[in-house]
């Protein structure tokens, strides 16, 4: 019985029970209670050994201290010399010890000896391991050709495996679910905008010294990276006025000046008519516009047509609220932050558009280069060592999976939709051999049951890994990967407001037989017989990177193992100038036109619920990432399952109670997992919402198992961006089922005419 | 006195669960116990429009604390250092708030595990640790230990958003002094329950009166804790257990 429970009983049998406990010895447990007491001379983390380093909880990657007491980390904090989080990390990087000292992890090399997809391993030795991936890369690309092997990686620790894939000769070396299931299309707008990311890893817009922000779906403070939500704080400290546009009343709506729920989907329709009304009532940056912005004409011509009145209906917004945000907005120009989003592949089809859209807008406004606006990285030098990874003579595709589809693809590698597709149908060419490291594939790309139907296929898939997750379960050979906390990696360099130089570097040595990224590459490569990674360690390298910047990993530690630089994030009318071909920058984009692609945004409605469904669309906590850390005993207790958010006038028509468990239908009648309802008006009736990387199903992560629904798998229909072949996540719809039987959800916010509502895949006739 | 003290900026806050891993990290407090705690509220409809806001929560160090009270270990005289050296004799039992920071500590030599204070709290902030093979109570301290070494609490050193203002209400010159006798922070008590908390709370109208709302205690619950019984019985414990040895 627990201590308080105990407590609770009436006095007679509280009395009876203590004489109970009385009896029994251990209730009196002194000898090891007083040790407990006695140790250690300071307390918690206070007297720890520092050692500084990079989180990576997630991948904005904040320089960290991790404090290690008798050989064990005891605690970690950010790096007090950090100019972008300081002594401050998230609640992810706090909980980084429990990644490394969770009970789960894989510890050593294993085989799989069950069916895949079953879990059943067995412990192999690393040269087992090793030879084995070897073998079979080798042996299929002999067999079949270099680009029979595919790789998907997320993260710094999968550069150096992915360096084998390249050096091997295949197309599929670099399918990073980090752009084509994420940041693909927002990253490509801005590419041919301003001729730089200004979206990808990270977003170059300054809060801070913003006068007015402009959210569409974006959601900080619920989505984390310490610096960027910092700075986002310290804006609003400062008087900036805030508009958030979401489906969702989320953490940031909240604090929002102006909120707009939007129907999902016209998101677009919402920035065009916004564009058009600033230009017709001139309240753009005529000057920045006439000096800096080539397409201006086009533009005009290309939004007129999109009045606030048109899209009153289509956005579900009354005119006078859409007036006055964008009044806000233009009111406080240049110095507003057009935040250009980050996850960006919701509905397929004008993905690009909608932040191309963004894109102008934050020019038409004159927000870039100016305080509080877009901004420019400060460049960082550090060395760049040569690998001598020799790439052998590019092997072309007769029908390249990547570029013959989507003419932008190929600036971020193969299109994950298009190798899935390949794996299943042997076309345009076979893929028989997956290498997979850094990410849970099956969690993260869209429609699940193609992607464990496309790894049935394989002649062998092996993956890197640190927690036995779906990924793993799926693998033939899983080599164990060593967390951030027990690894070097490469030098960082920050190039945002707050520039700064430092290293991975481990703070504790690995636990069990797992080993660096850098290690299993270099061994894999020898036993390819690969000329690759010319260094024996990652010192060695990463020496060779900090000569560069004039500096040795000994001075480094010696400087708190951080280096600050000035920023640079500026430009006057006079220096200004993007990285395009006329260094202007592009209102309408001649690259698009060239492949017959709207040059100009335009608005491609995304088709509305079917009757009886709403939409599903899904975020962040701010305690974990994707579905890495639903395993993480800390974060697990701070929120151990999602809820699905449903709007309180649906739930009262249909009788559905706020806590309540229900089970999810999608339109192709996939079921999801047992999950908890919240009732709530912080969501539009035509739309539901649950926390991304949830409902784990790898029995072997004990904590994440069954814990909630996963969103992944009610998403089986999507489209690509027809741009860059990203793969579309919010075009799935859900309905209620509960004790067995299915619940219609009413409508409540019909679609108008211009909206065409979805087909279901059975009834659709031609096309896909 | 000095009075240590906290105030949490709910237009600061992401509710990012910074500072409650942090504190677990910091006092190794085993799941699910917790020294504090953030707990997510609404989206939620209020007479000043939607909120959806967050309650970080701790031990609030009452001016009238009645965890104190109801701890059945008899008192014993303790002396007190201030910063500057002065010294008080104060006699406490084996929880008490100290004379000179206004923090409210548990003597885990003398504290024999019973429970009753963690009873007692309205705020439920102490919990009892039964990972111990000797229980003991354990609860927020304010980050005492760290003080003494010049070091903030370890959640105001984590909290991102730099939501969370420490400091001292007897000194003027503080923030917490300033923001709380501008007399915009809210104090979470009510009617039944007026024990004189020392975490503080701005935001927004809207997301105070949602904190409020669910948040505040109205259960005396101090009232409740059998002492006297429990007293006899852990007595008898006690005097068992000194055999024993």
């Amino acid at each position: 019985m627990r201590r308080r429970n105990f407590l609770k009983l009436s006095a007679s049998a509280c009395a009876a029970l203590a004489a109970l406990r009385l009896g029994d010895k251990d209730v009196f447990r002194p000898a090891q209670a007083k040790t407990a007491l006695a140790t250690p001379k300071l307390p918690g983390s206070l007297g720890a050994k520092e050692i500084t380093s990079v989180c990576e909880m997630c991948f904005w990657r904040c320089p960290i201290v991790g404090k290690v007491k008798n050989g064990r980390l005891v605690k970690i904090e950010g790096n007090p010399n950090s100019p972008a989080n300081g002594t401050r990390i998230c609640a992810r990087g706090n909980s980084g010890i429990q990644l490394l000292y969770d009970p789960d992890r894989i510890k050593y090399p294993l085989k799989r000896t069950g069916a895949r997809g079953e879990g059943k391993w067995a412990r192999i030795s690393w040269d087992e391991a090793l030879d084995e991936v070897a073998h079979n890369l080798k042996e299929i690309k002999k067999k079949y050709g270099p680009h029979a092997l595919a790789f998907f990686d997320h993260g710094a620790s999968a550069e150096f495996m992915r360096d084998i894939f390249k050096t091997l000769g295949t197309e599929n070396y670099t399918n990073e679910p980090a752009f084509f299931q994420c940041v693909g299309p927002a990253a490509l707008a801005y590419l041919k905008t301003y001729g730089y990311v200004t979206s990808g890893t990270r977003q170059y817009v300054d809060m801070k010294n913003a006068k007015a922000m402009l959210f569409i779906g974006t959601h900080i403070g619920e989505n984390v990276h310490v610096s960027h939500v910092k700075e986002f704080i310290e804006g609003l400290q400062n008087g900036a006025k805030l508009v958030v546009v979401d489906p969702r009343y989320s953490a940031a709506a909240a604090k929002a000046d102006v909120y707009l729920p939007i129907r999902p989907g016209t998101d677009t329709a919402l920035l065009l008519a916004w564009m058009n009304f600033i230009i017709t009532e001139g309240l753009y940056n005529k000057e920045f516009v006439e000096k800096h912005c080539t397409g201006f004409d086009e533009l005009k011509k290309a939004v007129k047509g999109y009045t606030l009145q048109w899209a009153s209906p289509i956005c579900d917004l009354p005119v006078k609220d859409m007036k006055r945000a964008i009044l806000l907005i233009a009111d406080n120009s240049p110095h507003v932050s057009i935040h250009p989003g980050r996850h960006s592949t919701w509905y397929g089809r004008g993905d690009t558009g909608r932040h191309q859209a963004l894109a102008i807008m934050a020019a038409l406004f004159g927000a870039v280069g100016v305080k509080g606006g877009l901004y420019f990285p400060t460049p960082i030098k550090k060395g760049h060592p040569d690998f001598g990874c020799a790439e052998e003579e590019p092997d072309t595709p007769a029908k390249s999976i990547s570029e013959d589809y989507y003419p932008f693809a190929s600036t971020f590698g193969s299109p994950t939709s298009k190798i899935i597709e390949a794996t299943i149908t042997g076309k345009p060419y076979p893929v028989k051999l997956w290498g997979i490291n850094g990410v849970n594939i099956i969690q993260t790309i869209s429609n699940p049951y193609h992607t464990m139907k496309a790894i049935k296929k394989l002649d062998f898939v092996f993956c890197e890994e640190i927690l036995p997750t779906e990924t793993a379960i799926w693998s033939d050979i899983v080599l164990p990967g060593a967390t951030y906390l027990e690894r070097y990696d490469a030098v960082y360099t920050f190039d945002l407001m707050t520039p700064y130089l430092t290293v991975r570097q481990p703070v504790v040595a690995p636990m069990f037989e797992v080993r660096s990224s850098f290690w299993i590459a270099r061994e894999l490569a020898k036993r390819i017989g690969l000329e690759c990674f010319n260094y024996n360690n990652e010192v060695e390298f990463i020496e060779e990177e900090l000569k560069g910047a004039g500096l040795s990993l000994k001075e480094l530690n010696k400087k708190g193992g951080i280096i600050s630089y000035k920023a640079n994030p500026y430009r006057s009318s006079k220096e200004f100038k993007v990285a395009t071909e006329d260094g202007k920058v592009q209102l309408a984009v001649e690259d698009f036109a060239d492949e017959d692609l709207d040059p100009i945004p335009k608005f491609i409605p995304t088709p509305a619920p079917p009757k009886g469904y709403v939409r599903l669309v899904y975020g962040r906590s701010p305690v974990h990432t994707f579905s890495r850390t639903m395993n993480n005993k800390w974060l697990h207790n701070e929120v151990p399952e999602n809820h699905l958010w449903l709007n309180e006038k649906v739930a009262e028509l249909t009788g559905i109670k706020d806590g309540e468990e229900v089970i999810l239908e999608n339109q192709d009648g996939y079921r999801s997992w047992p999950i908890k309802v919240k009732v709530t008006p912080g969501i539009r009736p035509d739309t539901a919402y649950m926390i991304h990387g949830f409902g784990s199903r790898s029995k072997q992560l004990s904590k994440a198992y069954k814990q909630g629904a996963s969103d992944q798998f009610m998403v089986t229909e999507y489209e690509d961006d027809p741009f860059m072949g990203a793969s579309s996540h919010r075009t799935n719809f859900i309905r209620i089922v509960r004790a067995g039987k299915v619940i219609n959800l009413p409508e409540l916010c019909p679609p108008p005419k211009d909206i065409p509502r979805f087909i279901p895949k059975k009834n659709r006739t031609g096309g896909k | 006195m000095s009075q240590l003290a906290m105030v949490i900026d709910l237009n600061r806050c992401v509710g990012c669960h910074a500072c409650a891993i942090a504190c677990r990290a910091e006092w190794s407090v085993p799941v699910p116990y917790r020294r504090n705690w953030v707990k997510r509220l609404g989206p939620e409809t209020t007479p000043k429009g939607l909120a959806f806001t967050f309650y970080p929560g701790l031990c609030n160090h009452c001016d009238d604390p009645k965890c104190t009270s109801v701890c059945p270990v008899d008192p014993e005289e303790k002396v007190f250092t201030s910063k500057d050296g002065k010294t008080k004799k104060v006699s406490v039992r084996a929880t008490y708030k100290d004379p000179f920071t206004g923090a409210v500590l548990i003597d885990k030599e003398r504290c024999i595990g019973c429970g009753s204070c963690v009873e007692a709290c309205p705020y439920g902030a102490r919990y009892l640790n039964e990972e111990l093979d000797d229980p003991k109570a354990d609860k927020c301290t304010f980050c005492v230990e760290r003080l003494a070494h010049n070091l903030e609490p370890a959640c105001v050193r984590t909290c991102i958003s730099g939501a969370r203002i420490f400091g001292d209400l007897s000194d003027k010159n503080s923030q917490v002094y300033k923001i709380v006798s501008s007399g915009k922070a809210v104090r979470l008590q009510s009617k039944e329950v007026s024990i004189g908390p020392n975490v503080y709370y701005v935001g927004k109208d809207r997301d105070v009166l949602l904190l409020q709302k669910i948040c505040t205690p109205h259960e005396r619950r101090w009232e409740n804790v059998m002492a006297p019984v429990r007293r006899g019985i852990l007595k008898a414990a006690i005097r068992k257990l000194a055999k024993a040895v």
